[in-house]
């Protein structure tokens, strides 16, 4: 290949040192120097078809054109990708792949939102029942102390009899304070 | 400067769909009209170095020509994958999603400032806020006169911070615009 180059290079070279001098005059110079270059383009593609053989055996033919008996297809557990699968990263760039994407995720965090909402809305209506619940209990609660106190009210005429008693019992403390002089008096003391 | 991969795409979505919601496919459909040429131009994200940038796809194509390791910036810098692969907003995203968030906090004039020193929003500052938000969602705060401040993640649902106290904190900050001064040294270099 080099040497093919350097001497396209030499005649091309050649050509202008011939046409620059003379460029009046002789076409024939030039038609003597025109078939020249043509070789050295004819050189390329040959090397072109050489490339072609060298593609990769699994790009000049598939393994059907082969006729070979089937092997088992069966993926050992290490390999996960096919030989021929992209390596490296998977860049997203156009905007059909870019809304699949963000669908997928709208989708998710909508269901995730709702979800929430769903569970505060929840727990909110448990905690009003409980709300409820407790107000009620407490107001039972209420109630019932209501109704002691009024019986205790109601009670409490009772209570001003007892009171009465308690007079009475005064006088009773009376009574044995004089029953008490009433035993001092029998009393016998030594000094 | 490369396209995302489809991971990393997806981790950034989910990312912006914390504060902007249903309208995030606006960030896509996104174009601008340039003068010289006859199809309209859209935005593509871009990642540098570990930055994601919001960008002109033009000025992406043009960006082309320029080093890896030379080239600093361009476009809009949405944040950074961490190396764990989380995605970390900037405040310099702010105006990329500010006019599709979701939910909004208006702060009033007097937390203003206490925010923008870096602080939380706590309830006495609201002004308004978004109806039915729940726990956890990223808000965009702004002042009373809509101007976006920063962006952040409530503490609280609306309903739940109706029953909290005036020193309660309803939104955790993210990012403030008082970055832009506090982190002046770090915020630009990669």
């Amino acid at each position: 290949m080099a040497p093919s180059k350097v001497k396209a290079g030499a005649a091309k070279g050649a050509n202008k040192r011939s046409t620059k001098p003379s460029q009046s005059g002789s076409s024939s110079k030039a038609k003597k120097t025109g078939p020249k270059p043509a070789p050295t383009q004819h050189k390329p593609k040959p090397s072109t078809a050489t490339d072609k053989k060298r593609k990769p055996p699994h790009m000049r033919y598939t393994e059907k054109e082969l006729k070979i008996p089937q092997l088992n297809g069966i993926r050992p557990a290490g390999v996960q990708k096919p030989p021929n699968a992209k390596k490296g990263k998977n860049f997203v760039d156009d905007k059909e792949s870019m809304n699949a994407i963000m669908a997928m995720v709208m989708a998710e965090k909508e269901g995730n939102l709702e979800s929430k909402m769903m569970r505060a809305r929840q727990m909110e209506e448990v905690r009003e029942a409980k709300r409820l619940e407790a107000e009620k209990r407490a107001q039972s609660k209420k109630d019932g102390l209501e109704g002691r106190k009024e019986e205790l009210k109601k009670g409490s005429k009772k209570r001003r009899k007892s009171d009465g008693d308690a007079s009475t019992d005064g006088g009773a403390k009376e009574d044995a304070s004089a029953k008490k002089m009433k035993t001092q008096r029998k009393r016998v003391s030594f000094g | 400067m490369r396209p995302l991969t489809d991971t990393e795409t997806k981790t950034l979505f989910e990312k912006l769909a914390n504060y902007t919601g249903r309208s995030l496919n606006n960030l896509l459909t996104d174009t601008v009209s340039t003068p010289g040429s006859k199809t309209p131009d859209r935005y593509v994200f871009r990642i540098q170095k570990d930055r994601v940038y919001y960008v002109r796809e033009s000025l992406a194509n043009l960006a082309t020509s320029v080093a890896r390791d030379s080239l600093l910036s361009l476009g809009t810098c949405l944040g950074k994958f961490t190396k764990t692969g989380k995605f970390r907003l900037h405040i310099t995203a702010l105006d990329v999603i500010a006019p599709h968030a979701r939910y909004k906090v208006w702060v009033k004039q007097n937390g203003e400032m206490p925010f923008l020193y870096g602080g939380h929003v706590v309830k006495a500052h609201i002004g308004r806020w978004s109806e039915d938000a729940p726990e956890h969602a990223g808000a965009i705060v702004l002042s009373m006169n809509d101007t976006p401040l920063g962006f952040g993640v409530t503490a609280r649902s609306t309903a739940e911070a109706r029953k909290l106290d005036p020193t309660g904190i309803v939104l955790f900050r993210q990012a403030d615009v008082g970055e832009y001064l506090r982190e002046e040294d770090t915020l630009f270099t990669t």
